[in-house]
């Protein structure tokens, strides 16, 4: 084995990684060769040498540093990672309540507006309008002769008052068969036609604002 | 006949050839980091604290600058646990960002601070003695040699050249087999070897050129 061979197996060596016939090979050499021999030996003597050199101690507050530093890290990552999901819920939520927010308070205002004042008015909800069927016979019997005969005409009227809440009639309108009058209350003399007091003929007992159908039957007397 | 799926050590081949590159130990320390688990932390920290601590200080030199740059090496190491693809083991992960973490401060040192004089002497000729824990197999009369000897061998490793005092700290300092040390460096395993050797030489030549004091003497 030469120099050569030697140099390429040094750090084999001096780390005793080399076996068997390899290491009695460079044994050899070296028990021959002066100048590897020291070399080896140096070599050797240095390793040994940064083998025992004693470890570095951390300091003290390493340590503490390193903890603190993990803390923090530990934090970011649960906040970041760990609650990914979490994060992107809350963000959707978030979106989806800013798109809503217009949209789902008038909505669920109005409706929850409409159920109460629903609920509270559906006890009072109810027709007010009752059909009053009167045969009312409206003479005026201070003119009549005893002689007279009262003749039925055949042709009827139908008035139709407009009352305001205070019995006041405001409109007025009348067919018979053959045409149709509308006016309003100062026309109905114009008309010939001659009202009774509404609410004392009617004996009605509340103001009325609703309209009120008259069936007329003229009637004449003759001797 | 053997079966197919079976390897010569019995094991299916599918598994042998699978290289998961961390142990269950690893797998589950990263697990915990990856889960934000305190406990995953904390051992994190006794496990490799003192031993990147004693690398970075050899490498560098400097107590201080070493705390500095271990704090870094954490700091990477949490931030990027959740990118460790497992392709290595946990520990020559963290070995390798600790020497790139030295060797960037030690560019940015030569850069920036070369011509700054430390308030603080606690450099390799002034070892803080009180943060160095001696060989416990050592008798008092070696421990004295030691101290001689270490200082020597401290001031030549800040001589040679930081690309084969990293390979001669990994191989001698922290005892590293060549295959962790290829990995660590991303190198072959000849340039291990080329490295550590030239490491080595280096040492002897610094140890050597000292005209009072031969290495026979210096390694007693």
């Amino acid at each position: 084995m030469t120099c050569w061979s030697v140099n390429r197996r040094t750090t084999d060596y001096v780390d005793g990684r080399l076996r068997g016939p390899e290491l009695a090979r460079v044994e050899a050499h070296l028990r021959r060769c002066a100048k590897c021999e020291v070399r080896l030996h140096d070599l050797s003597a240095v390793r040994e040498t940064l083998q025992h050199l004693p470890k570095a101690k951390s300091p003290l507050n390493l340590r503490t540093k390193l903890r603190i530093i993990s803390s923090q890290e530990r934090k970011l990552l649960l906040e970041a990672d760990g609650s990914r999901l979490r994060l992107l819920w809350n963000d959707w939520k978030f979106r989806m309540q800013q798109l809503m927010r217009p949209l789902t308070i008038p909505a669920t205002g109005g409706l929850c507006t409409s159920v109460v004042l629903f609920g509270a008015l559906a006890f009072t909800i109810g027709t007010t309008t009752q059909g009053l069927q009167y045969e009312v016979p409206v003479m005026d019997s201070g003119h009549i002769d005893a002689n007279l005969v009262p003749v039925e005409l055949r042709s009827s009227i139908v008035l139709t008052l407009s009352l305001d809440g205070n019995g006041r009639i405001t409109d007025y309108a009348f067919r018979n068969d053959s045409r149709s009058v509308q006016g309003d209350a100062s026309a109905l003399q114009h008309h010939n036609i001659a009202m009774p007091e509404i609410p004392s003929v009617l004996a009605m007992q509340q103001p009325v604002s609703s309209d009120i159908q008259i069936s007329v039957t003229p009637m004449i007397f003759r001797r | 006949m053997a079966h197919p799926f079976l390897t010569n050590s019995g094991k299916l081949s599918i598994l042998a050839g699978a290289q998961t590159g961390v142990s269950e130990e690893d797998a589950r320390i990263l697990r915990g980091l990856r889960s934000g688990i305190e406990g995953a932390y904390e051992e994190l920290i006794d496990r490799y604290e003192q031993q990147i601590f004693a690398m970075v200080y050899r490498l560098l030199g400097n107590q201080s600058d070493a705390s500095d740059v271990v704090q870094e090496v954490f700091l990477k190491v949490f931030r990027g646990v959740s990118t460790f693809r497992e392709q290595s083991s946990l520990r020559t992960w963290i070995y390798r960002i600790a020497i790139n973490e030295a060797n960037n401060h030690r560019r940015w040192f030569v850069r920036h601070c070369r011509m700054e004089v430390p308030m603080e002497e606690n450099g390799p000729e002034h070892p803080n003695c009180l943060d160095l824990t001696p060989d416990p197999g050592r008798s008092p009369f070696e421990q004295a040699l030691d101290s001689e000897t270490r200082t020597l061998i401290e001031r030549a490793l800040t001589q040679i050249n930081p690309v084969f005092r990293t390979a001669v700290v990994l191989r001698d300092v922290q005892n590293l087999s060549y295959e962790e040390i290829a990995e660590i460096l991303q190198v072959s395993l000849g340039t291990v070897k080329s490295r550590i050797l030239r490491g080595r030489e280096a040492l002897r030549r610094e140890l050597t050129q000292r005209p009072d004091q031969g290495l026979a003497e210096a390694m007693a």
